[in-house]
């Protein structure tokens, strides 16, 4: 993954420390949002974003799926009462919390490689203890995956069945099974990485060098700037709300 | 084969190994918790739920992480670590914060024995899977002004009855005390595993 030449197609690319300040101040926006109209907004502006990063299909998609769930909310809710009224209120209020923060990573994790992640959470001046565990992480999320495959393939080889009904019948054995070598093989890799790891020098205290330049461009303040604007016009409604 | 300069860095705290150790484990904790609460997750009814479920899996992997890394500020570190990964990935604010709060306490409470007993490991890890539920008394402190966003004449009365209600409060009752109990399940299950695999295997530090 860290090892094939950075092709892109077309699109800017931003610093990932522009994504995570983005991805606060929707956090922020949409917390704080006081009315859906807002939130709708915020969302263009997302999808806006997303096109300019090369995103086409996602931003469409992402977009006409909120815009399903915002029509639903209006038209659907006002003439519901009762129990489902409360049920839906509550979960589609968490919804409209998490949806725009959620498109928006869907973006900023597809378009950010973990080297430069790496490399920017480096210049953000993050300490090693922190930046180490996060890689390591990163590398490793994909592997889990792998082995859980693996395990599978094992499991029917000795006529254990991974499937509920077996987790039901004989829940020791089949919770045996599917930890130890989880969790043997996350041990084993731990110990394999962390060799490796010291061979090539993590713990050089220079500071890390990357390839790829990471720094603040023209349009990383023109992105923020967007995004801060939409933040102080939301607060300007909320305050006319209340 | 402890070289002089390990030892340095083992008594200033973390080596390289242990940091990862806890990346290792920490990737873990995340998928296993993941697994266990995105059915919850995305159901409206049972939304509130969400941290029984994840509290169902990740016991055995918590437990084998302590006995590895027995050492201060480890679980705070992965309790940074997760609430930062989840940020990114767009969870509600409450739970980054929750998630913090919640391995911060952990790691006391398991520090407080040298991450030696097994007893206060499992309260620990109990107090861990309460993590997640920032989200839900972010909501339960303020319900009217969470849906005020989305009912844009104001929330009705009727919502705010029911809210009221008593079966708001047995929500949040049954969301405590079902965690504390899965978590402590999934301790126990944990804390059997560790005696009689990981031990014997000689894979605990």
């Amino acid at each position: 993954m860290t090892g094939e030449t950075r092709k892109r197609k077309w699109g800017i690319c931003f610093d990932p420390r522009t994504k995570v300040l983005l991805l606060i101040i929707s956090m922020i926006i949409a917390t704080t949002a006081p009315s859906l109209s807002y939130e709708c907004a915020l969302i263009l502006l997302i999808a806006v974003m997303g096109i300019l990063c090369g995103k086409v299909r996602y931003s469409i998609i992402g977009t006409i799926v909120f815009l399903v769930l915002y029509l639903f909310t209006t038209l659907y809710l006002g003439n519901v009462t009762g129990t489902a009224y409360t049920m839906f209120t509550a979960w589609l209020s968490l919804v409209f919390k998490v949806y725009p923060c959620g498109m928006l990573a869907g973006i900023a994790v597809s378009t950010t490689r973990v080297n430069e992640f790496l490399s920017a959470m480096n210049k953000a001046h993050v300490p090693k203890k922190v930046v180490i565990p996060l890689a390591v992480m990163l590398r490793y999320l994909p592997t889990i995956r792998e082995d859980w495959h693996f395990i599978k393939d094992a499991m029917r080889l000795r006529d254990v069945s991974p499937s509920l009904k077996e987790l039901i019948s004989h829940p020791g054995m089949t919770i045996e099974c599917l930890y130890s070598p989880l969790l043997m093989a996350a041990s084993k890799a731990a110990d394999e990485l962390a060799i490796a790891s010291v061979t090539r020098g993590i713990e050089n205290p220079h500071t890390r060098t990357c390839l790829i330049q990471i720094r603040f461009r023209i349009q990383d303040f023109l992105i923020i700037c967007c995004f801060a604007v939409m933040m102080v016009v939301n607060f300007i409604g909320r305050g006319g709300a209340i | 084969m402890p070289t002089a300069k390990q030892d340095k860095t083992r008594k200033n705290g973390m080596t390289v190994k242990d940091l990862i150790v806890m990346g290792v484990f920490g990737a873990l904790l995340m998928v296993c918790s993941m697994i266990g609460g995105v059915l919850f997750a995305v159901t409206p009814t049972l939304t509130f739920y969400f941290s029984i479920g994840a509290a169902l899996l990740p016991g055995p992997v918590f437990l084998l992480l302590l006995a590895k890394v027995p050492k201060r500020w480890g679980l705070t570190i992965i309790g940074v670590i997760i609430s930062l990964l989840s940020l990114i990935m767009g969870m509600h604010w409450g739970m980054c914060v929750g998630g913090l709060i919640g391995a911060f306490l952990a790691d006391m409470i398991a520090g407080a024995k040298n991450y030696r007993s097994k007893k206060l490991n499992i309260l620990s890890y109990i107090v861990y899977s309460f993590g997640p539920m920032g989200t839900y008394i972010a909501y339960f402190a303020d319900p009217e002004g969470w849906a005020s966003t989305m009912l844009q004449n104001g929330t009705t009365q009727e919502y705010i009855n029911a809210m009221n209600n008593a079966a708001a409060w047995w929500v949040l009752i049954i969301m405590i005390v079902g965690t504390a109990l899965i978590a402590w399940l999934s301790g126990l299950v944990g804390c059997k595993l560790l005696r009689k695999q990981f031990e014997k295997a000689g894979i605990t530090a």
